[in-house]
Parts: structure tokens; C-alpha cells; sequence
């Protein structure tokens, strides 16, 4: 017999009820979690205690009532109002606008241009896949902070004065000011227009409903998208004209040594924003070839086989299915552009990190509600994009059999 | 009967010269219709005109000799890079502002490590693993007292000591596996002529031959005095791998144990896991070391002072140690559940079955996540400058402000660019070489 004597007799029968107890699975689950959570708690317990010590020794206080005190510096770029006497409140609700100003541009760019390479990179064109390889490989391992860095003490810093700004068209203008651009600015029934508009976007999205409830039950195709574009572009172009075109552009001027009118953005927020749209642009890249390369060969057969049109097979066999793959990573790029936008501190343009972190830490010694509500903020963010990452999860799960 | 016919096959014909050779690809790939030629030919005009203007800049108008920046510009003006500069900071954006005549310590150290490594690569070492294993775990202490120095208490001394036996195990099995083919345990075995003892005597005289050699390594070491560096002298390229190797080694398991509590049955752990991996994830890596930089003076009792090093280590390694998490916990989701089912009809633990059936599996398919999340992490380490500590990328930020090279941004920044794209693409291309030479069963 094979079986040894040992096997059949248990070795766990010991006297001792502790170690019966250790051996139960259950029991010592909760055992040690029992631990664990008094290790934790006595920890924090621990850092709490030579905190207060330590904020006591140093008169510093750990409440929120400075929030109404005025915080006493300026801002050099706000997209709000703001003066040196506002409140300290005011000064974060001036960094997280800032923060996402630079986040939603620089979103918006990298999207594009991502885009744009990752198609290269799959082009069967050999210069030009090597040309887009050689941009990803370069710019995905050099860090970014060396980057924005790099593009702004050695592009935009070195631009020449405003007297011999570079004017890229008309009302484009830039200098080693910044870069300033025309303002738009709406007279007496621009509000009109506007109406038209949203009155013509929510027009084309029920058409595209409309358009594909039938596609489904008919099979007839309606070329919705080209005419909802076409919709959104030329209707409130008509009305703009018929009503006299009642929008003015106010458009920058060279007054004395710097110019006036129109709107700028710092040279800090253009290294920023090239910089950023850059470097996520190429993770962007990777991620559209990844997805478009993860849908199989057969599908295009298939569609082949049903002799769908080439665009037919890209909109309804290639893109849904890629898009899958895309989307997940793509978001997570963009709650890392939010993230990277913190950078912003390292060539001084004031978002979330560099004012209120920073500035305002150094000035007021509130370190614990400082940290506190930057932390609180980036959470938010970040929680909220998973909400919606989730949602969005659980609608594109494959719905297999 | 007729004569039999014989099937006789004329040779082929060559292929149409259009299709093979340079004519061939260049049709197929650059020329294949007007839209594609048109697109070859604004690639070639761009790429022509980024190189040659990259090739003039650095190489072509470069002044290679001068005193001073305005030497420079009196030369070229900013057609050309002026590469003395950084030339004579050279040194600095590698070791930092660490004392010159200590330096060898620098270099001896890593050239430890690297000693340390080579058996990694040589095909007939068997014990890799345990090789692997030593240089993460025993060597750093060897290495932390190469650059610290000072007094050593008497644990510091035995830690050393140990270190310094463990780099003499390492070659010892490396040269015995290489030319006798057995371990270095067996050979001493043999040479005390106790091969056919019991197991327990042999492991007896294994031991005892590895506490001598432990003995002579602390004699040595107690007499060995290095003086020492404060933290606020490391700086530069030094500085960097410093941070990033600390930083790799921590993360990996803290980031295993981290992916399995919060995949873990019991709920505590489970959601203090999470907490963490989703608090520390979900935050800028700046925000965390600014914090660490204000909050961990007022964390520690009275009396402790923490290093300015030590509080961005500190944040570095919880940081990466979060992300590694999320990365592990992936690979650990895509092992099939037949794997554990199989683990525990075969009577395996929770340890037994993590270590030995699901973790080999996770880690091995992670490899390239993993190593993609070193390389962010070695650039991250960068962030380190904004709270003064002077790095690579700081210490080449640090030239332009010198009075002699005032403004000169564009050439350091290219040069460590350079750096910091060599260290990447090694690692990338590594870990793909890995990924095809592990990818062993999954490709059929």
C-alpha cells in the first residue's frame, strides 16, 4: 500500500485550543485581520500624535479658517478675475480652472495628433512607418519633465521680442511674451446664433438615432453623418450672415513694447501644452495601432466576403471592435495628461500644484488642509472618470452567448 | 507502343523586374500608387530637413573649444551647439557634487553590481535565480556603504560583512558550475573529502566553510574605513539610478503583496489594499512628494530628522509600489481559474499555490507592463528635482546658470536627453528580447 500511516492519522488534533484555532481557516481570517486593523489604526494613531506634537511646537495650526484670509500674491495667468487681495478659497478655485484649462487642451491636441501617428505607424508606406516610429521611440523614453523644460528654456523663452514677433496669420501673434490670438466677442443677437446651433446639434444626433433605428429594421442607409455635419455647419452659418454677422473679433495690436486686445497665454502654458500633447500623443499612437491591430483578420474577411464597402467594413466591422480596445487605455491617457499638467510648477505657470501647493503652503504653513484638499481634488477627478469608465465598461462587454 | 512522354517542366520564368529587388521593395513600399509616392516624398523632405538640421547643430557648426559662452556665440551664434560647456560639467551631471577624489567609490560600487550580474549571463550557471535574488536583497547594503561611508555600528558591520560574503558566493558557484559543473556547496564537499557522509554532516561543513568566510569578511570590513558622504552632496546621473534602483527593487514586491490583498478573501485587507493602491494612484507623483517633502518631519517624533533624499525615496517607492500593484493584479486576473482549481485538487496552500503555480504564470506575462512601468519610473525620477535635489536632469539645468555658461539650456538638455533615451531603449528592447524568448507555450 502506498498510503503511509501518517496520512490516515491526523497530525491536527493538538491539545493546545490556540493552536485549534490557528488552524481553523475562518477563525484565522479574522485573526489577522484583527491584527492588521490594529496594526493600521495604531499607526496612524502613532503619526497623529507626533503630528499635533509637532504642529504645537511650531504654533501651526491644522483648521481650515485661513481659506477666507487673503492670500496676497498674484497670479500671473487666470481665467477668472483675481486680485492680490482675494481669499486664499479663490486661489484654488483659480488653480483647478487653470489645471484643466491645460488638461483639456492638451486632451484635445495629443487626441489629434495621436491619431495621426498611430495611423502612420500602421501605413504600408515603409518611410513613413519608420519616420512615425522614430517620433514614438524618441519621445516616449525621454522623460516628460525634461521635455517641457526643454521646449520652454530653448523654443519659447528664446522667441524674439514683441517687436519682431512672429505673426503665424492674422491676429496670431508670438513673441517671447506668449502667444496671443484674437477674442471673439458677441454683439446684440449672437445669442440667436447660438440657439441655432444647439438647436442644429440636437437636430443631427436624432437623425443619426432615427437613421440607424432604420438601418436596423430596413436595411435602407441614410447618409446621416455627412448630412448632420453638413446641418450643424450651414445652419447657423445661414443665420449667422442673415442676421449681419453679429460677431466682432477683437484682434491683437502692437502698442509701445508689448501688444494689446485680443487674449495670450503665457509662453509657460504653450511649453506646457506642446510639451504634454507631445508626449501623450505618442502613448496615444500605440494605443490606436494596438486596438486596430487586435481585430482579427477573419472579421475582414468576413466583411469582404459580404462584399461590404471598404468604408462600411472600417465603420461597422473594424472601428467597433478596435474602439473596445481603445477606449479603456485612452481614458487612463487622459487622467494621466491631468495628472502630468502638475508639472506645470517646474517653468512657473500657476496651476493647482504650483498655487496652492506651493505658494500658498509656503505662505500660509497650513501644510495638513493644503495637502489635504489637492489630494482631495485629484481623487475627484480621478474618481469620476472611473465612474464613467465602468459604465462604459460594462455596456461594451462582449455580449457572448 | 509509342514512345513514352516524359514530363518535362520548363524553368520558370524570372519574376517581372518590377517586382523583386530595390525596384521591387521600392514600388511595393514607398511607390505603390501617386497618394503613397506623394506622402514618401513629403517624408523624405521632413526627415531631410529635421536631420540635417539636428547634424549642423550638434556636429557640423559646433564649437568644441571654448572658455565661455559668449566665445560661443562670438563663433556661431546659435547656429552651432557649444559642447565645452558641457563638456566641463560633464562630471557633475554624472556624480553630482560628490568629492572628487571619491568618486572611485561610485564607480567601484556599481562596477560591484555589474560583476554582481555578469553570472546572469553565462549559460552554464544553474543557480540564477538565487544569483538574481542576492543581488536585490544582499548587495544594496554593500553598495549603500560604497557611497554613504562613516561609522559602522556592529549590525552594520555584520550586514556588510554579509553582503561582501554574498558577492564571493556568487562567482564561487558561477566559476565551479562554468568549469566543474557542480555547485560550489558540493565542491567543498568534495575537497573535505566528505562526499559520502550523511546529508547532515554535509550541510554541516557547507555551513561552516560559509560562517569562515563570513568571519575573514567582517575582519576585513572592520578594518576598512570609508569617510563619509552626506546625502546633499549625491546628485546627477548617480543620483537618478540611485532613486530609480531603489525605487525598481522596492516596487516589485510590495507591488505582489499589495495585488494580493486586495484580490485577498478577507475584507480588511482587501479594502486597506485598495485604499492605498487607489489613493496613491489616483494623485500626481509631484503631489506626493511634495508631501512627503512638508508632512514627514511632522510625522516623525520629536528628535527625528528625516533626509531630504530619504523623504523622495520614501515617496518614490510607495508611489511606484502602487502602480506595480495595478500592473500585477492584472497579470494575476488572467490566469484561468482552472489553474487554482487544479492547485487545490492537488492539496496546495494559499502560499504554496501563489508562489509556485499563479505568480510564475502572472509575472511571466507581465513582463513587458513591468519593465514599461520601470522605464516610467526611472523617467519620474526626474519630479525629484522640483523639491531641490540635484539630478541628472537638475544638474544640466545647473549649467545654464553658471555665470561662465550663462543660458546654456539647449545643449545639456540634449546631452542627458541622450542619457535618459539610451538607459530607456536598452531596457524596452531587453524586455522585448525577453518577451519572444519566454513566450514559450503560449505560441504553438
Amino acid at each position: 500500500m502506498a498510503l503511509s500511516t501518517e496520512a490516515a492519522t491526523p497530525k491536527s488534533s493538538p491539545s493546545n485550543p490556540l493552536s485549534r484555532m490557528w488552524r481553523d481557516a475562518r477563525i484565522r481570517a479574522i485573526i489577522l485581520q484583527v491584527l492588521t486593523l490594529v496594526g493600521v489604526i495604531a499607526f496612524f494613531g502613532w503619526l497623529v500624535m507626533n503630528t499635533a506634537y509637532n504642529l504645537s511646537q511650531r504654533n501651526m495650526s491644522a483648521g481650515f479658517g485661513f481659506l477666507d484670509v487673503s492670500a496676497g500674491f498674484g497670479i500671473g495667468f487666470t481665467l477668472v478675475e483675481y486680485q492680490e487681495g482675494d481669499s486664499y478659497l479663490r486661489v484654488f478655485y483659480v488653480g483647478i480652472l487653470n489645471t484643466l484649462l491645460v488638461a483639456v487642451v492638451a486632451i484635445f491636441l495629443a487626441t489629434v495628433l495621436g491619431l495621426i501617428v498611430g495611423l502612420a505607424r500602421l501605413s504600408d508606406n515603409w518611410l513613413i512607418g519608420k519616420i512615425a516610429r522614430c517620433y514614438v521611440e524618441l519621445l516616449r523614453n525621454t522623460p516628460l519633465l525634461l521635455q517641457i523644460i526643454a521646449w520652454y528654456f530653448g523654443v519659447f523663452n528664446l522667441l524674439p521680442r514683441p517687436k519682431q514677433s512672429i505673426e503665424l496669420a492674422e491676429g496670431f501673434v508670438l513673441n517671447n511674451r506668449g502667444f496671443y490670438l484674437p477674442a471673439p466677442v458677441p454683439e446684440a443677437g449672437f445669442n440667436i446664433v447660438l440657439i441655432t446651433f444647439a438647436a442644429a446639434v440636437i437636430f443631427a444626433i436624432g437623425l443619426y438615432r432615427w437613421a440607424s433605428v432604420r438601418l436596423d429594421k430596413t436595411g435602407k442607409a441614410f447618409p446621416a453623418i455627412s448630412t448632420g455635419i453638413a446641418v450643424i455647419i450651414c445652419a447657423p452659418l445661414a443665420v449667422h450672415l442673415a442676421l449681419g454677422a453679429p460677431l466682432g473679433w477683437d484682434i491683437p495690436v502692437l502698442k509701445g513694447f508689448n501688444f494689446t486686445g485680443g487674449t495670450s497665454v503665457p509662453p509657460s502654458f504653450c511649453a506646457l501644452i506642446v510639451a504634454l500633447s507631445a508626449y501623450t500623443s505618442c502613448f496615444i499612437a500605440e494605443i490606436v495601432r494596438a486596438g486596430i491591430q487586435s481585430v482579427s483578420k477573419g472579421q475582414l474577411e468576413a466583411a469582404g466576403a459580404l462584399n461590404l464597402p471598404p468604408n462600411w467594413t472600417l465603420r461597422r466591422v473594424v472601428m467597433p471592435q478596435a474602439l473596445r480596445v481603445i477606449i479603456p487605455p485612452l481614458i487612463s491617457q487622459y487622467l494621466n495628461v491631468t495628472k502630468n499638467s502638475s508639472l506645470a510648477i517646474a517653468i512657473g505657470f500657476p496651476d493647482l500644484v504650483s498655487v496652492w501647493m506651493n505658494t500658498s503652503l509656503n505662505q500660509s504653513g497650513r501644510a495638513i488642509p493644503i495637502v489635504a484638499m489637492t489630494m482631495a481634488f485629484y481623487c475627484l477627478v480621478s474618481l469620476s472618470v472611473s465612474l464613467v469608465m465602468n459604465y462604459y465598461n460594462k455596456r461594451a462587454l462582449l455580449k457572448e452567448r | 507502343m509509342s514512345d513514352t512522354l516524359i514530363f518535362s517542366p520548363k524553368p520558370d520564368r524570372p519574376a517581372p523586374a518590377e517586382s523583386v529587388g530595390l525596384i521591387g521593395w521600392l514600388r511595393g513600399n514607398l511607390f505603390k500608387d501617386v497618394p503613397n509616392a506623394l506622402m514618401t516624398i513629403l517624408g523624405a523632405y521632413i526627415a531631410f530637413v529635421v536631420l540635417s538640421w539636428v547634424l549642423n547643430w550638434a556636429i557640423f557648426n559646433a564649437v568644441w573649444e571654448a572658455e565661455s559662452r559668449r566665445e560661443c556665440l562670438d563663433t556661431v551664434g546659435r547656429s552651432g551647439a557649444c559642447w565645452p560647456g558641457v563638456g566641463v560639467w560633464f562630471e557633475n551631471m554624472i556624480y553630482g557634487l560628490y568629492p572628487k577624489d571619491k568618486v572611485w567609490r561610485i564607480n567601484l560600487g556599481f562596477a560591484v553590481l555589474i560583476a554582481w550580474m555578469i553570472p546572469l549571463w553565462m549559460p552554464k550557471v544553474q543557480s540564477k535565480v538565487a544569483i538574481g535574488l542576492s543581488a536585490v536583497l544582499i548587495y544594496p547594503f554593500l553598495a549603500s556603504y560604497f557611497f554613504l561611508g562613516g561609522d559602522k555600528s556592529i549590525l552594520w558591520t555584520a550586514l556588510i560583512s554579509m553582503s561582501l560574503t554574498g558577492f564571493g558566493w556568487v562567482w564561487a558557484t558561477a566559476l565551479s558550475e562554468t568549469f566543474v559543473g557542480k555547485s560550489i556547496g558540493e565542491v567543498i564537499v568534495d575537497k573535505a573529502g566528505a562526499r559520502n557522509a550523511d546529508e547532515r554532516r554535509q550541510r554541516l561543513i557547507k555551513r561552516g566553510a560559509a560562517f569562515v568566510i563570513f568571519l575573514v569578511a567582517v575582519l576585513l570590513v572592520n578594518e576598512w574605513a570609508l569617510e563619509e558622504v552626506r546625502t546633499r552632496f549625491w546628485g546627477g546621473l548617480f543620483l537618478t539610478l540611485v532613486i530609480s534602483g531603489i525605487g525598481i527593487t522596492f516596487s516589485l514586491p510590495a507591488g505582489i503583496l499589495l495585488a494580493l490583498g486586495r484580490r485577498s478573501d478577507m475584507p480588511v485587507i482587501s479594502m486597506l489594499c485598495t485604499a492605498f493602491i487607489e489613493l496613491f494612484r489616483s494623485v500626481p507623483l509631484i503631489t506626493i512628494l511634495f508631501m512627503f517633502n512638508t508632512m514627514l518631519p511632522l510625522f516623525m517624533p520629536q528628535g527625528v530628522e528625516v533626509d531630504q533624499l530619504l523623504r523622495a525615496i520614501v515617496a518614490v517607492c510607495l508611489f511606484a509600489a502602487a502602480y506595480m500593484a495595478e500592473v500585477i493584479r492584472g497579470g494575476l486576473q488572467a490566469i484561468p481559474k482552472g489553474q487554482f482549481e487544479a492547485a487545490a485538487s492537488l492539496g496546495l496552500g494559499y502560499w504554496q499555490t501563489t508562489t509556485q503555480i499563479v505568480l510564475p504564470q502572472a509575472l511571466k506575462i507581465m513582463i513587458p507592463t513591468i519593465v514599461g512601468n520601470f522605464i516610467g519610473l526611472f523617467k519620474d525620477t526626474t519630479l525629484v528635482s522640483i523639491i531641490g535635489l540635484f539630478d541628472l536632469m537638475n544638474m544640466a539645468r545647473a549649467v545654464g546658470e553658471d555665470t561662465t555658461w550663462l543660458g546654456l539650456f539647449i545643449e545639456p538638455f540634449f546631452a542627458v536627453t541622450m542619457i535618459y533615451f539610451v538607459f530607456c531603449f536598452a531596457m524596452s528592447s531587453y524586455s522585448m528580447r525577453l518577451e519572444r524568448k519566454l513566450a514559450t507555450g503560449r505560441d504553438r
